[in-house]
Order: structure tokens, then C-alpha cells, then sequence
């Protein structure tokens, strides 16, 4: 029993953060109807953009609450440029093409940011991993048999919050019913007035300022970023997205929790050759086939074949 | 530098004013080029292509001669005459350019760069004034077909000529030499472009298929002749051989049923683990060790399994989510690879061992371990591979070109451009979806079993999301749908890394840029599906007008980086 709720604790952990990510995912799908491949590597580049400022900004004796916060703060506008960047330069003129184009074009952004800050980082290039500096200690709290280590209480809390506050800007303000109608039909929204080139912008921002909070997250939970840790987390949220039903916020979320809990319970339960850490990942994509199969529209979604 | 050749080019229309001084202009820049092309450019020893000697042209002096020669054919008037002179001039300028400051870079200064240099960067900046000051045809003339014997002997020299060139090419040591007989190559193309020229023989060999089928066949044959023993080229050919043959399998699938393959490469290598597990290798987990071919067959049918297996419950829906399953797809191939090793799962693989030792191919007496000696020329053993490959292009070519050709073709385009509407005129697209996918699997795995051997060894590291990516890059780049493009893409992609060794640590980030900017300029690729090119580019014209009201209108300057 204890191994059953140490296992779902590590599982909403985790899946608080591809809940994060997911949902730049699934807003920017759910306007443009674009597989943001690119995605994965905001949330990286928003985890080195904080870094650098610890290192480079921060004095050395900064309070950690304080070089948290920023941060935090520098991971999300790194992000945040990022993707307004790619945004206008990539994925602006083709807002027409054929869709392989945007698709293809979204895959050399990917390969492109990796690359660049493989190469181009500051200090050399970042061709292994880097240390991330821990914010939190202190020892775990344990709570009949079950431990939560204090980073993991500060992601899920933070993971939350962000969530509920996404879920609160996209139903009641002004531009997040504009997003809503954009996403039910862009030309009709633009009909009615509303600017769908900013509402574009706002889902690729608000997406972007979530990865970048993850990739702080994930920094802080592994200790170490490396320039690939986008490419699997990308796919993953991807996948909490997918299963959760692309397009619905509310979906990533439970996507991101199930996929996560699937995983950590993989770990734990399948016996035999199969099981252990070295299959979880392929546990997950199986998941998504499977899901694929028989529920193609997500678990919250509504009925996406041949919608286009 | 090429902030300034940009410039120059964009503001040619400003050299209109000297229309009645052209002629004057145009003679002293040929003579000018002339000179400098026959004068040394660089004051010191050992700057690659020999320009420090006077006389005889090397290197970048031998690139803007050439386009000296093409330029002075265009002085006599003649349909796109002007606009064909304007390119290639603007190709000695900026080959000559470039060399000077390669020169003052390498040398230490402006000072080390012969008088030669600037009497040719002064003669091609004349001839591309005197060719900007004359009236330019806008249009590209369509030149009349001709008689038959005029296509045949045209086909077949430009054929042998490609085989000069590619064998002159990887010849060429030196990287910055390499790049400037690129762009002399380019920049000749497009001048000839100009003229019509390339579009006269895009319809030539046409017309005339079979020779230039044939003509590329022997070409092909003749390569490692051409290339005379060295080995180190005939090794690199041995690998772009097997990567093309893959490339236009791919093609199948990205470039004409329009799905996007990013798990490629664990096809490939489902076909190489069985192709390595069937070979007898002392490392394989299986006993049973048939002959090459019933690999080859068993390793293709297991990777258009698979891909069945995959692509069933994928392709029912929209093409997006068959990009991140075959993604997923790659990661698992490589991850169960990983763990099939007797520890974390069944021993199957050898884990991130692999399986090393393939032995070489021996098809009945034919080993292809053997240095061979014909012609009294000694041909390394991947020369074998090389042929072999040769037959496994042929082979998947052929699927191509009959499937491209076929009411199963014709309902693949229809898909790829609008799925609703083709499954509104009757076409299965779910199962010709698959058909598509499950043949660019097979093909895959066919070529992956030769790649054991050629290789002889498989790991699970070969097969990461790279190689899928380098492959796609290569169909993209060389253009959707097309066979030379597939060619020409898989050879500038495994070539050119070769040659530029300072670039090697690049080259997925210049390759992803490439993926980037190709989508923006010229999505159909180098080489143009004509169908597929007017997809591309049909929506763009009609929709600029639906900007809504309240956006603001923008000029779309994405190149600007």
C-alpha cells in the first residue's frame, strides 16, 4: 500500500509538469491546429535562460526565495522571447501553406534551438549536462510511510496554481473568450472583430511563460539540464495532450496527472522482463497508441477526426 | 560582405543609366577578368587551388573563367541573354570576393591578395554593370524541343558532364575551395536557367527517358573507375548509395502520400537488427542463418509489419498525429534495443552492444569481401556494396516511378491535397494511407538489411531521431516527390559534411535553419515536383487578400536574420 501512494505522489509530480507543458501544446493546437514540435525546446531554453541569470545576475549571497523568483522570472521571458520569435519568423508566413509545411518547419525550429544552445550557450556551449542550483532543501516530509521531498511539494503547489490561473484568464477575461471563439472558428472570430494574429500571440506566449516555469521545475527536481531534456518532455506532454484531448485545457491537465501516474506505476507494477525503469518511456507511447485506437478524441475531448 | 553582394544585386536597376556606354563597359570587363584570371591572386604559397602562381588557371581563377566563357557568349543579343550575363557576372564578383577575403583572412591582411584578384573582382563588377545597364527579359524563354538526336546527345552530355563535375568535386581538398566551385556550379545553373536551358532539358530527358535512364545508369557504373582508387570517396559513395536508396523510400511516403515519417530510421533498423541477426554473426541471438536475400525479404516484411502495427490506428486520423506516434515510434525502437539484453528484458539485441562481426555478403560465389582488380584498377571491397546499391535504387526507383504513375498515385495526390474531398470521390484513404506507409517501411527494412553488412555491425545508437531527421532533410531539401531530388538531397547531405569538416560540428543546427527557410522560400525542394510545386504555392496568392480588417498588415521579411 505504502509503495501504491509513494508511487501516485511521484506520479502527480511528474505529471503536474507535462500538465504544464501540455498545455502550451494543446492551446496552440487548439488555435491553429499546429503540432508545435518546437514546444519541447522552449521549456528547455526557458530552464538555460534561468540558469544563466543565476549565474551571470544573481550575487552569490542572493536569499533563495528571492533567486527563485527571478529565476523563474528569467526562465518565462527567455520562453517567452523564444516563442515570439519563432512565432513571427517561422510560423507567421505560413499561416497558409499546406499543413506538412508548418509541420516540417516546426521540427527545424526544434533542431535548431537544441542545437544552438548545444553549441552556442554561454561558457562554451552546453555539450553536457549542466548543474541547476536547488532552491529547496531540507529533509523530505514523510507522512505515514509516504515521502514528499519539498521540491515536489513546491512543483505540484506552483503546478496548480498556474493551472487554475490559466483555466480562470481563458473562461472570464475579455481575451480569453476571444481565444475560445478563434479556436471554435477563426474566421468567424475575425469577422466579429477580434484581432486572431494577437490571440495567436497571446496562446504562444501564455504557453511559452508555463514551459518556462517547468523547465525551472525540472531543473530543480533532476539537479542537471542538458540541451536534449526538451525533445522527450516534449513528446511526453504531447502525449498528455493527446490523451487528455487536444484543444482542451482542462484535458492537458488530466492527461499530464494520468500519463504521469501511468508511467510511475509502470515502474512499479509490470512484472517481469518487461517492467522497471529502462520500459517506462515505452509504456507511455503505448499508452498513446492505444488511446489513439479507441479513444482518438481524448479522454475530455470532442470528436477531432477529420476536423480540419 | 554578403550584406554588400545582396545590396548589389537588389539595386542592379540603378546601373540602367549606362545602357548606351554597354558595350564599351562590358568589353573592358571581359578583359579586365581575363587578365586577372591568369595573374596570380594571392601573394603567398599554399593557399589551396595554387592561385599564387601566374599562368595556367587554378582553383577560383578556373571557377570565373568558366563563367567568363558562358558571359561572353551572351554579348550577342539573344532572348534572356541579358538576365543569363547579369548572374553569371554576379558569380565571378562574388566568387572572386569571397576568395579575396579568404585570402587577406588566411594571409593576414588585404595585403597578401595579388593584384590578379582585384583586376577580376574589377572586371566581373564591369560585365555585370554592362549586363544591368541593358534591357532584361522578365520571362524565362521557352526554347522549341528540337529534333531527336539533338536531345539524345544533349541528355547524355550533361549527364557525363555531372559525372566530371562530381568526380572534379570530391577531388577538391580544400573546404573553401569546395565551397567556391559550389557556387560557381550554382551560380551557372542559374544563368542557364535564365536562358531556358534548364527547363529545355528538364523536358529533353523527358522525352527522351530511357537515354537518360541508361545514360545515369552507366555514369553511375562508371564512378568508381572515374574516381581512380581512392578509396576514402568509393567508401563515402558506398554510404550515400544506401542513404539515397532509403531517401526515395521515404519519398513514397512524404513525398507522394504527403505523411510525415519521423520514426524513418527505426524501419531501417528493424531491417538492419534482422539483416545482422539472420547473417551468422558470432554475436547474433539467432541460429537460423539463410541465404542474403531471405534476409533481406524477412527484414523487409518486418518492418512493413510494424509499420502496419503503427500505422493502422494512426492513420484513421488527422496526418498530425503520425508525426509524433512514428516519433515515438523511433524512440521506442532505439529504447527496446537498449533493453533487449538478457537484463532488462529478453536477450535479443546485445543491448547498447549491439551485434557486431556481420560477416561480409557472399551471394552464392560472389563475395563482396574481396578487393577486386578490373581494368588493372583495384577496386576496394565497398565498391561491391556500391553496385549492389545501385540494384537496390534501380529497384526502389522502379516501385516509385510505377506507383507515381498509378490510379494508386493519382489517389495519393488527391489525398494529400485535400483528404475530405478525396474520400468524397471514392478513394479508401485510410487504406491507401497505409499501403503508402507500409511500402516506405519495406523499402526501409530492405535497405537496412544491406546496411548490416555494409557496416558490419548494428547498434541501437545508430538509429536516433538524427538519422530520421537527416533523412527528411534530405527529401525536403532536394525536393517532395521527385527521384533526383531524393539523390541529390541524400548526396549534398552526406557529401558536403564530408568536405566541410569545419562545419561537421554544425550541421543539424545549419540543417535545421535549412528546414526553416526552405518551408518559407521554396517548399517543393531544389528539384520540383511540378504538381507538387503548384500546391505549394496556390493558396498563397489568394488568400494575401483575407488579412482581416483589423490586423495590421505587415511585410513578410522572415529572411531577415
Amino acid at each position: 500500500m505504502s509503495t501504491f501512494a509513494q508511487q501516485l505522489v511521484n506520479g502527480v509530480v511528474i505529471g503536474s509538469l507535462y500538465g504544464l507543458i501540455a498545455l502550451g501544446y494543446t492551446m496552440v493546437y487548439g488555435i491553429i491546429q499546429l503540432i508545435n514540435f518546437a514546444h519541447g525546446e522552449i521549456f528547455m531554453i526557458g530552464a538555460f535562460g534561468g540558469l544563466a541569470v543565476h549565474i551571470y545576475v544573481l550575487p552569490d549571497g542572493t536569499p533563495a526565495l528571492v533567486g527563485l523568483v527571478v529565476v523563474l522570472l528569467a526562465a518565462m521571458a527567455t520562453s517567452v522571447a523564444t516563442a515570439l520569435i519563432v512565432e513571427r519568423f517561422a510560423y507567421r508566413p505560413l499561416r497558409n501553406a499546406p499543413r506538412l509545411a508548418p509541420l516540417i518547419t516546426a521540427i527545424g525550429v526544434s533542431l535548431f534551438l537544441q542545437e544552438f544552445v548545444r553549441l552556442y550557450y554561454f561558457g562554451g556551449g552546453a555539450k553536457s549536462d549542466r548543474a541547476f542550483p536547488q532552491f529547496i532543501g531540507g529533509d523530505p516530509i514523510r507522512i505515514g510511510g509516504v515521502q514528499f521531498d519539498r521540491v515536489s511539494v513546491f512543483i505540484v503547489v506552483i503546478a496548480i496554481v498556474l493551472m487554475v490561473a490559466l483555466s480562470a484568464f481563458v473562461r472570464n477575461s475579455k481575451t480569453g473568450k476571444a481565444m475560445q471563439a478563434t479556436a471554435q472558428d477563426r474566421d468567424t472570430a475575425q469577422l466579429m472583430g477580434i484581432n486572431t494574429d494577437r490571440i495567436i500571440i497571446v496562446a504562444f506566449v501564455l504557453g511559452a511563460a508555463l514551459a518556462g516555469v517547468a523547465g525551472v521545475m525540472q531543473g530543480m527536481q533532476a539537479g542537471v539540464i542538458g540541451f536534449r531534456m526538451g525533445f522527450l518532455a516534449g513528446i511526453k506532454a504531447f502525449t498528455a495532450a493527446v490523451l487528455g484531448g487536444i484543444g482542451n485545457i482542462a484535458g492537458a491537465v488530466l492527461g499530464g496527472f494520468v500519463l504521469g501516474m501511468a508511467e510511475t506505476m509502470a515502474v512499479a507494477y509490470i512484472p517481469g522482463l518487461f517492467g522497471g525503469g529502462a520500459w517506462k518511456d515505452v509504456w507511455a507511447f503505448i499508452l498513446l497508441i492505444v488511446i489513439l485506437v479507441f479513444r482518438p478524441q481524448g479522454l475530455l475531448g470532442e470528436r477531432v477526426v477529420n476536423r480540419a | 560582405m554578403t550584406l554588400f553582394l545582396r545590396r548589389l544585386w537588389q539595386q542592379r536597376d540603378y546601373f540602367r543609366r549606362f545602357e548606351a556606354q554597354g558595350r564599351l563597359i562590358a568589353a573592358a570587363g571581359a578583359l579586365l577578368t581575363l587578365v586577372g584570371c591568369f595573374t596570380p591572386w594571392a601573394l603567398f604559397a599554399g593557399f589551396p587551388g595554387k592561385v599564387s602562381l601566374a599562368g595556367s588557371p587554378t582553383g577560383s581563377r578556373a571557377y570565373c573563367l568558366a563563367l567568363l566563357v558562358f558571359v561572353v557568349f551572351m554579348f550577342r543579343p539573344r532572348p534572356g541573354g541579358n538576365a543569363a550575363g547579369e548572374a553569371a557576372s554576379f558569380g565571378i564578383v562574388a566568387i572572386s570576393l569571397i576568395t579575396v577575403f579568404t585570402i587577406a583572412s588566411q594571409g593576414g591582411g588585404l595585403v597578401n591578395v595579388a593584384y590578379g584578384a582585384w583586376l577580376t573582382v574589377v572586371g566581373g563588377l564591369l560585365l555585370f554593370v554592362a549586363f544591368a545597364s541593358q534591357e532584361r527579359d522578365t520571362e524565362v524563354p521557352m526554347l522549341p524541343l528540337g529534333s531527336r538526336g539533338v536531345q539524345l546527345v544533349a541528355v547524355v552530355a550533361a549527364i557525363s558532364l555531372t559525372l566530371v563535375l562530381v568526380v572534379e568535386g570530391l577531388s577538391i581538398e580544400a573546404g573553401s575551395q569546395f565551397l567556391m566551385f559550389l557556387a560557381g556550379i550554382g551560380f551557372f545553373l542559374y544563368a542557364a536557367s535564365r536562358l531556358g536551358l534548364t527547363n529545355w532539358l528538364q523536358r529533353a530527358s523527358e522525352r527522351q527517358r530511357a537515354i537518360t535512364v541508361t545514360a545515369a545508369l552507366a555514369c553511375a557504373l562508371v564512378f568508381p573507375f572515374a574516381m581512380d582508387g581512392n578509396n576514402y570517396w568509393l567508401r563515402v559513395a558506398a554510404t550515400v548509395g544506401l542513404f539515397a536508396a532509403t531517401v526515395v523510400g521515404l519519398n513514397i511516403v512524404v513525398g507522394l502520400a504527403g505523411l510525415l515519417d519521423l520514426g524513418y530510421v527505426a524501419f531501417f533498423g528493424v531491417g538492419a537488427y534482422v539483416g545482422a541477426s539472420l547473417s551468422g554473426s558470432p554475436s547474433s541471438n539467432i541460429g537460423w542463418n539463410p541465404p542474403f536475400l531471405v534476409a533481406m525479404v524477412v527484414g523487409a516484411i518486418a518492418a512493413a509489419l510494424l509499420g502496419v502495427i503503427i500505422g493502422a490506428p494512426t492513420l484513421r486520423l488527422r496526418g498530425d498525429y503520425l508525426a509524433i506516434v512514428t516519433l515515438g515510434f523511433g524512440e521506442i525502437f532505439r529504447i527496446a534495443m537498449n533493453n533487449l539484453d538478457g537484463e532488462a528484458g529478453p536477450d535479443i539485441t546485445n543491448g547498447p552492444n549491439g551485434i557486431p562481426g556481420v560477416p561480409n555478403l557472399a551471394i552464392g560465389d560472389l563475395n563482396f569481401g574481396e578487393t577486386r582488380h578490373v581494368f588493372g584498377f583495384d577496386l576496394g571491397y565497398f565498391v561491391n556494396y556500391f553496385y549492389a546499391e545501385l540494384i537496390l535504387i534501380a529497384l526502389v526507383m522502379l516501385v516509385f516511378v510505377r506507383l507515381n504513375n498509378s490510379r494508386i498515385g493519382r489517389a495519393w495526390v488527391a489525398i494529400r491535397e485535400d483528404e475530405t474531398a478525396a474520400a468524397a470521390m471514392g478513394v479508401n484513404t485510410v487504406r491507401l494511407k497505409l499501403l503508402a506507409f507500409a511500402i516506405g517501411a519495406f523499402l526501409a527494412g530492405a535497405a537496412g538489411t544491406l546496411n548490416a553488412h555494409l557496416t558490419t555491425q548494428v547498434s541501437p545508437d545508430s538509429y536516433r531521431f538524427d538519422e530520421s531527421i537527416l533523412l527528411l532533410a534530405a527529401v525536403v531539401l532536394g525536393g517532395m516527390g521527385t527521384i533526383g531530388g531524393a539523390i541529390l538531397g541524400s548526396t549534398a547531405i552526406q557529401v558536403i559534411p564530408e568536405k566541410l569538416r569545419f562545419f561537421d560540428e554544425q550541421r543539424i543546427l545549419f540543417f535545421g535553419l535549412a528546414l526553416v527557410i526552405m518551408m518559407r522560400f521554396r517548399p517543393e525542394g531544389i528539384v520540383a515536383n511540378k504538381r507538387r510545386q503548384r500546391e505549394f504555392h496556390e493558396e498563397g496568392g489568394a488568400d494575401a487578400t483575407s488579412t482581416p480588417p483589423g490586423a495590421p498588415v505587415e511585410p513578410m521579411s522572415g529572411e531577415n536574420r
